[in-house]
């Protein structure tokens, strides 16, 4: 579901990150030209440590929020209402599951284990998006994620399926087919709501409320706020700003939710006509900083019944494990 | 944790309090290639791997993976281990030389002299 | 419009129940799996069941039946005739997983004897899933050798699981009212002989996974469901799965 525009980063982390300059010379001169000339960059071939570093960081981030995002959803899966609503959620949540298996492997060919990643998530140390810290309090909230969420996380991914990663450009192509069916999906079910009874259309509205702050918040702050963009653009590692992905989101989805009378809780919100960008009201970016670190409504949740999860299956694994078999990375 | 959740499946799983849990390394077993066949003559193509503990839950794995949406007929599967491939610093390997035009259809001028032939005839 | 005989009505309506039940029991593993790959694997066969449900109750709804959706999400519990072994909370996995395997296999008996049968769309529902239950009991199949031969721990909790759920498991053959027109009919061939096939189908499997099967006198079939009497947990079940249907069952969702 969730691409991995906004990376987040441990502030204390920044100063010890190798800066690009002490790199080989020569080596990051050939890697940076191979990148300009729209050539990818493949498991084994030599990377700079920052850009290593980075994609980890950043196809965790984004595996986490495909297993973490399954949770809010999934929760419905019991609830949903009818045959089609309840089969196409099943298939969806089960498609973000998937989504975090190719992304785990496509960070694995980076060096980092799906073990480890996955302890750095249920210890609390990883982070995933934001979004998915919020409760899904009624059957419009699934229907809001599963329109808007999923369109913001489209706008998202189709970018990154452009840079300079390998196997992350492969894992994106395949998971952006799929989220445009979500995309269908979840826009069906909204306009069941949208058009529906008062009392549908009632919960959509409230639905949109409560979900509108943490969809501005989903690209990650202003980029005024956000450093080292430069190099990682360059890289095509992060492949359009935070801002300019906010905008393309805001210009495609909010006429779309206009059309139908419904409305966004930001009186502030409007297209600037001589500038093409739109502007809003300030989306508490403080109340952000808060959920990305842990006091969100839902973070304990999510993180227990991920703890629950890995517990739960614990004996499994165990059991059918090869202790003498040497673990073998992906080889693309 | 003893609040309540909105979600009465989690209030089902009784979530209790966590105990410290650290996955071990193979926990998630090992890596297995995943090769799918589109339609009968097709090839084999690449599309991805899966953890499994062996060959067979790796092919059962990767029919749900790889295979649920796509169009598919048959899969492999084989140990990421068993991939031998070239050193990616040998690609230099494979930099076709511009002097063996006689491996390409461009170092066969058949056309320029059948139509120097039809113009002029043999002489 | 062909009405149905209160026997094949009771027939189809056990299956689709039995398979309606399982396939929302199984679906709360989605997303929680012990592993990913197994996860998406899982998941699949629960939509699978919903889809096999579905199916069955646009059978009915062909046939002057109520629409498939208000069938499934409005009745009251004692209207459905589901079995108590799909009704059992998911437990842990060695659970699910015994019960998917005992299951499965009856299933893919069912409908292999339904491929024949004097009731053309049950005869066309069997040839169109034929493959989907292959692939089930596949990996129910896999999984059960697999695990009980994988030390001491995985060869207990799935001896334990077995005898937990074979009793509830003979449930899925508890004889329907009218089955004696079904098999004059040609219709299928009656719960006796699947239960038969199925004990038959699971020996192999079992005896190379080392799991001993208790001799079936020794067991008492979990009856009741198909006559309308359930376990305290399909009502709450019932509850929580209409609960958003229920808000309008007519407003389209």
């Amino acid at each position: 579901m969730y691409g991995g525009g906004y990376i987040y980063e441990e502030p204390n982390q920044r100063a010890g990150m190798p800066a690009a300059t002490q790199e080989d010379p020569e080596m990051l001169a050939a890697f940076e030209a191979r990148i300009a000339r729209g050539e990818k960059i493949e498991p084994r071939d030599w990377m700079p440590t920052l850009y290593r570093k980075q994609l980890i960081r950043m196809i965790e981030q984004h595996a986490h929020s495909e297993i973490m995002g399954a949770l809010p959803e999934g929760t419905w899966i019991t609830r949903a209402p009818g045959f089609k609503r309840k089969l196409a959620l099943i298939a969806k949540v089960q498609d973000e599951i998937g989504h975090g298996q190719l992304l785990y492997n496509a960070a694995e060919t980076l060096g980092k284990s799906r073990e480890a990643m996955i302890n750095d998530l249920i210890s609390g140390k990883a982070k995933y998006s934001n979004v998915f810290n919020y409760p899904a309090v009624t059957w419009a909230d699934v229907t809001v994620i599963g329109f808007l969420i999923d369109a913001a996380a489209i706008v998202n991914q189709v970018a990154n399926s452009k840079g300079s990663y390998g196997p992350y450009c492969r894992a994106l192509e395949r998971i952006c087919f799929e989220e445009s069916f979500h995309l269908k999906q979840g826009h069906d079910a909204f306009i069941d709501l949208a058009t529906g009874t008062p009392l549908q259309r009632r919960m959509l509205q409230e639905a949109l409320n409560r979900w509108w702050q943490p969809i501005i918040h989903f690209f990650g702050p202003p980029d005024k706020d956000s450093q080292h963009t430069e190099k990682l653009m360059q890289w095509k590692v992060k492949m359009a700003s935070n801002d300019d992905m906010r905008n393309q989101f805001l210009d495609q989805y909010v006429p779309k939710i206009w059309e139908l009378g419904l409305t966004l809780p930001d009186p502030e919100l409007r297209k600037d006509s001589a500038s093409g960008k739109w502007l809003f009201g300030d989306p508490d970016w403080d109340l952000f900083h808060k959920v990305i670190n842990g006091q969100g409504p839902c973070n304990q949740e999510r993180l227990r019944v991920r703890q629950w999860a890995e517990f739960q299956g614990r004996w499994v694994r165990e059991a059918l494990m090869q202790p003498t078999e040497q673990w073998t990375a992906p080889a693309a | 944790m003893n609040e309540q959740s909105l979600d009465p499946r989690i209030n089902r799983l009784q979530l209790g309090e966590a105990g410290p849990l650290t996955i071990a390394e193979g926990e998630n077993w090992n890596t297995y290639e995943v090769f799918h066949q589109e339609k009968r003559g097709a090839h084999h193509e690449h599309v991805g791997c899966v953890r499994a503990p062996g060959p067979e839950l790796a092919l059962v794995f990767a029919k749900e993976q790889f295979a649920r949406r796509k169009k598919c007929v048959n899969l492999w599967v084989v140990r990421s281990a068993d991939i031998l491939a070239f050193d990616i610093a040998d690609e230099d390997m494979f930099e076709n030389n511009a002097d063996k035009t006689y491996r390409d259809a461009s170092g066969f001028k058949v056309m320029e002299k059948i139509n120097k032939f039809k113009k002029g005839g043999i002489k | 419009m062909q009405t149905l005989s209160p026997a094949l009505r009771q027939l189809i309506i056990a299956m689709g129940d039995d398979a309606l039940i399982l396939g929302h029991r199984n679906s709360e593993w989605t997303g929680l799996g012990p592993v990913m790959e197994e996860d998406i694997a899982f998941s699949s066969m629960a939509q699978d069941k919903i889809g096999h449900a579905w199916a069955l109750y646009r059978v009915l709804h062909e046939h002057g039946g109520p629409d498939p959706d208000a069938f499934a999400f409005l009745r009251l519990a004692e209207k459905y005739t589901c079995c108590h072994l799909v009704e059992q909370p998911i437990g842990e996995y060695d659970f699910s997983l015994m019960r998917h395997f005992l299951f499965d296999h009856a299933e893919a008996l069912r409908y292999e004897a339904l491929a024949d049968s004097s009731f053309v769309p049950l005869q066309q529902l069997a040839r169109k899933i034929k493959g989907e239950l292959k692939y089930h009991t596949l990996h129910a199949n896999a999984w059960i050798i697999q695990l009980a031969q994988a030390g001491e721990e995985g060869k207990a909790r799935m001896q334990a699981a077995l005898e937990e759920t074979l009793p509830l498991a003979l449930g899925i053959f508890e004889p329907l009212a009218q089955e004696a027109e079904l098999i004059a009919s040609g219709v299928y061939c009656g719960e006796a002989a699947l239960q038969q096939r199925w004990w038959e189908s699971l020996q192999p499997i079992l005896a190379k996974a080392g799991l001993a099967l208790p001799a079936t006198g020794d067991l008492e079939p979990a009856y009741g469901g198909r006559s309308g009497w359930h376990t305290q947990y399909l009502a709450p079940l019932l509850d929580e799965m209409g609960a958003v249907f229920r808000l309008d069952p007519e407003a389209t969702w």
